[in-house]
């Protein structure tokens, strides 16, 4: 028995896109290009420069904003910002992944609807989401007033502008970016591969550790993506829950924007950010291609 | 301060599609206002009398307006800034001096809102509504007495205190304690106020610029050092919510009205002012938005209960002052304030 | 050789849809057992319920002496080939093969020697580090018939493991397939829908139909000997006639079958107290030819149509009386004959050649 000459994949798929295919690419070509490079490059020429009396941008060269971007007051902020954002990602994993493994081995029509019910909170603004949590938090709230007549706690328990109220709004805002891309490759996942294992004497630990993990892998980095990026950068949900009593990354850049009038300042640190960002980015991307 | 943004970002956007969508420029007055300040019946009123479409646009600080105005993207008639911000475009000669024969009804204002440190000279602003910086006391929740900023900040009412997100306003706070101007910010005092304000931000539970009032009456806090016309709603709903302008000394703001370099409709901003100048008018505002109505002859149409509001109208002015431009020391309180804020 | 599998009065009920019906089976151990049937015959469902992915409705299974019914898959001492072969993709070769005995916590040392014997024996040597998608069809099938015999199972399930690969590979595969059980020495319960696959290898069958077992037997059993008209016609090919019987004659009988034609059969298989029943003729069994034929039964008939089919000819054939047989005979034959449409033919048919089935 021979083994079949396996086709090069590479090679089918190497061919050039040819000029209609930049056509149709042109539109979000343009759009990345006005509404992403742009962008980057004003935040990158503001980071050299000074700012006037009045808070304006005065175009010069200076070092002076990243030197601040690194001072320990910062660099504090930032590791908390990540802490935050790593408690709530590996919440929102282990939250989401039993949901979305759940809904993933449902019937068509039932996971549509379970698909539904975990998209519809985006039909309503995030703010009045988030006034809604402060609505059952807060002391005269929801949950402490039912806690109350049950009779569990005598007097009310201060849950709203806390640590863990800003984990709860973080959570709950993200929770949706996490159970999406995870029930994608659950779905995916055939049920025959979870079969095979258990029948070759995996019990359901080590089914779902040494198969059911592995494979859907690829949706939790994405889902950790998802959720870890934007919620290091997160500062509305700081200020309404946590009473903005700590400062998080992105409540300090969004003050140079908008308060501190210290815009060079603000480009510094969100420069800074970004850069981190694509690291980490490029850091998950190749553990998740090497796994694969 | 993030309802604010979005509110005045749809406005902004509203705003933009509006002024896109008509073009009659002498007919226009591009207004540029605090959201939620000028009462929709009072455009509809000016409208109504001069034939004047107004496109209000909002914003949700000084420093928003400021630099909305400096990026040049709409020619605004008259802007609201608040009087540092003032001070500091006066300075810049960002504002036109105000013809003073088209606002026959200026009279109506009482002397002690006028030639302010922001403009001694009463050039360039008319004030439209003005308010303190005080303390709030819930005063089922709290028996003791609390008269001053030394009795609000006591360590007893740890995690019961909300107060507005604003560094200078904190730092304010401390200089008074300390007993300096209070704007004389420079890396000495602030050096000095830095332990009492470490103190007090460990003992505070909540900061909110947009709504203070809004933790006070869902009873998670019980003291507040809150703009003046929150505590006014406040008193307005519940009489127990005590407002207190403290002892060392209080920040009085003043919003004022300014024509913009680069104007196009100067006439018609005049006639907006001068409009809002009439005791009708003006009444009409402080039925809606209780601050502290600079308008004499306006605050002779309010009621007695408007006026016994002690937010909006404090028996007890000991000692107000108004907060000057600062220019780049304000970079010093904002890093302190976020350095104490990351130490809690 | 005591019985490795008992399967006793088993239903598998879903909702409404019986799947499996009150079946009795016994496997011996070392046996080829095919579970044969078309689709949705239930024979999936048994399959299901011996590996432990269904549990039975009613009824008890036993493997190896132990009630196994209500025991989780993974706590089951059999393994299963699965139809879309399930190999692990994320794991090479040698991990798929070596995961039952990671599984078992079989040392290291002696793992490795089990799975590279188990690859020296599908023949595989040389793909170890490869991952599944680098593999053709075949490969992957022997490399999940690897991963489910390295543990040593007592039984082996086989889901239609040949289905997806083309008729050559899965002709050579069968015989692999036999040669290895019998090398193994053990038990293998292989489903299929393919009665070719089924004969080729089986050293029995059960015929499935609608959640029951038809008939079980070995090969020839079952070819020659189907019990209903359901396993004559699904297993090969078969003539099925209404008869009615007119005489009898000693051991004989004299039947008139529909259409008219009269034929002799073996009376000990006629039904008692019937005078109707049903006969099963295959289509090999009618014997053709231009020239009188020696036979029990001989008759004259007129080729109504021929297919030409390779190596054998197909004929429809009418009697004088007008019943219609198929028959079918080697080409050369037909050949030599130069048998046509249209021709006048004599036809023979053995006594034992006319079996009587249960109607379905």
């Amino acid at each position: 028995m021979q083994a079949l000459a396996i086709p090069d994949a590479e090679n089918l798929h190497a061919r050039r896109p040819r000029l209609w295919g930049w056509v149709l690419l042109a539109p979000l070509v343009a759009w990345l290009v006005a509404f992403v490079v742009v962008p980057m490059v004003i935040l990158f020429g503001y980071s050299f420069c000074t700012r006037d009396d009045l808070g304006r941008v005065v175009f010069s060269f200076t070092l002076e904003n990243y030197g601040r971007v690194f001072d320990p007051i910062y660099l504090r902020i930032l590791g908390r910002s990540i802490g935050f954002a790593a408690v709530t990602t590996v919440l929102c994993v282990a939250i989401g992944y039993p949901v979305a493994w759940y809904i993933a081995r449902q019937p068509e029509r039932i996971r549509d609807k379970l698909l539904l019910l975990v998209m519809i909170p985006f039909w309503t603004s995030f703010l009045i989401r988030t006034y809604a949590w402060i609505a059952i938090l807060k002391n005269e709230g929801l949950l402490n007033g039912m806690l109350q007549y049950v009779g569990l706690i005598s007097a009310p328990l201060p849950l709203l502008y806390t640590p863990a109220a800003v984990l709860i709004g973080l959570v709950y805002a993200y929770l949706p970016f996490m159970i999406l891309p995870i029930y994608g490759s659950a779905e995916k996942l055939d049920n025959a591969l979870v079969e095979a294992a258990h029948d070759l004497g995996a019990g359901p630990m080590r089914a779902f550790s040494e198969v059911i993990i592995p494979l859907t892998w690829p949706g939790i980095t994405a889902g950790m993506l998802l959720v870890f990026v934007p919620a290091i950068g997160m500062f509305a949900i700081t200020d309404l829950m946590g009473g903005a009593q700590v400062p998080m990354i992105g409540n300090v850049i969004q003050n140079q924007f908008f308060r501190a009038r210290n815009a060079p300042f603000g480009a510094a640190l969100g420069v800074v950010f970004t850069l981190m960002f694509v690291l980490a980015y490029a850091l998950v991307h190749r553990r998740a291609s090497r796994t694969r | 301060m993030s309802t604010r943004i979005v509110r005045s970002l749809v406005g902004a956007f509203l705003a933009l599609t509006f002024s896109l969508a008509a073009s009659a420029a002498s007919k226009e007055l591009n207004l540029f206002a605090w959201s939620e300040y000028v009462p929709q019946s009072v455009l509809d009123g000016f409208t109504k009398s001069t034939g004047i479409k107004v496109n209000y646009e909002t914003f949700a600080s000084g420093e928003e307006m400021l630099a909305k105005l400096l990026a040049g993207g709409t020619a605004y008639d008259l802007i609201q800034p608040p009087d540092y911000i003032a001070e500091a475009l006066i300075k810049n000669k960002l504002l036109v001096p105000l013809d003073y024969k088209k606002l026959p009804r200026f009279k109506n204002l009482l002397p002690a809102f006028l030639k302010m440190p922001h403009d001694p000279e009463q050039k360039y602003t008319i004030p439209y509504m003005a308010s303190t910086v005080g303390i709030v006391v819930n005063s089922e929740r709290v028996k003791e007495p609390v008269t001053g900023i030394k009795d609000l900040f006591s360590p007893k009412y740890k995690g019961r205190i909300v107060t507005v997100d604003d560094g200078r306003e904190l730092v304010t706070a401390a200089l008074y304690v300390l007993g300096y101007p209070l704007n004389d910010i420079n890396a000495k005092n602030l050096k000095e106020a830095r332990p009492l304000l470490a103190q007090w931000i460990k003992l505070i539970k909540l900061f909110d610029s947009d709504s203070p009032k809004t933790a006070l009456l869902n009873g998670d806090v019980d003291l507040g050092y809150v703009w003046g016309g929150e505590a006014a709603l406040l008193w307005n709903e519940n009489k127990k919510f005590i407002y207190v302008l403290p002892k060392e000394g209080a920040h009085q703001f003043v919003d004022v009205l300014a024509v913009p370099k680069g104007a196009k409709n100067s006439d018609a901003a005049h006639a907006f002012i001068d409009y809002l100048l009439r005791p009708e008018v003006s009444k009409i505002i402080s039925d809606e938005f209780p601050y502290t109505n600079p308008n004499g002859e306006a605050r002779k149409l309010l009621s007695p209960e408007q006026l016994a509001n002690p937010a909006s109208y404090p028996k007890d002015t000991r000692k107000l002052d108004t907060f000057r431009h600062l220019g780049d020391s304000g970079a010093m309180i904002d890093e302190l304030i976020t350095d104490l804020k990351n130490a809690k | 050789m005591s019985a490795m599998i008992e399967v006793r009065g088993v239903t598998k009920r879903f909702g409404d849809f019986t799947a499996v019906d009150r079946v009795d089976l016994h496997v011996a151990e070392g046996e080829f057992l095919t579970l044969l049937g078309p689709s949705g015959c239930g024979k999936t469902t048994l399959l299901r319920m011996l590996s432990g992915f269904e549990t039975p409705t009613e009824g008890t299974l036993v493997i190896g002496g132990e009630d196994v019914t209500h025991l989780a898959p993974y706590r089951r001492n059999v393994n299963q080939v699965f139809q879309s072969y399930a190999l692990f993709p994320h794991m090479t070769v040698e991990e798929n093969i070596g995961f039952g005995l990671r599984m078992q916590k079989v040392p290291a040392e002696e793992a490795a020697r089990r799975i590279a014997e188990v690859i020296d024996l599908v023949a595989l040597k040389g793909f170890e580090q490869r991952k599944p998608h680098q593999l053709s069809g075949g490969q992957r099938q022997r490399v999940a018939l690897a991963r489910a015999i390295v543990p040593r199972p007592k039984v082996l399930l086989l889901d239609e493991p040949l289905s997806a690969l083309d008729a050559k590979l899965r002709q050579q595969m069968q015989l692999e397939l036999k040669r290895l059980q019998k090398h193994l020495g053990m038990t293998f319960v292989f489903v299929t829908h393919d009665q070719e696959e089924a004969l080729t290898m089986s050293d029995r069958i059960a015929v499935f139909n609608r959640g029951r077992i038809e008939q079980i037997g070995s090969a020839t059993e079952i070819y020659h000997k189907p019990c209903t008209a359901f396993v004559a016609d699904f297993i090969g090919e078969a003539n099925l006639l209404d008869a009615e019987l007119v005489s009898r004659n000693g051991t004989t009988g004299r039947i008139r079958v529909e259409g008219g034609l009269e034929l002799t059969l073996a009376l000990s298989q006629w039904p008692q107290d019937h005078s109707r029943a049903l006969v099963s003729i295959r289509p090999e069994k009618v014997l053709v030819s231009k020239s009188r034929i020696e036979a029990e039964n001989v008759f004259q008939a007129t080729v109504r149509e021929e297919l030409f089919q390779g190596v054998l000819d197909r004929l429809h054939l009418e009697t004088g009386a007008g019943t219609r047989l198929t028959a079918v005979v080697a080409n050369e034959s037909a050949i030599l004959e130069a048998i046509h449409a249209g021709d006048q033919v004599w036809c023979g048919l053995h006594v034992d050649d006319l079996i009587v089935v249960r109607p379905a």
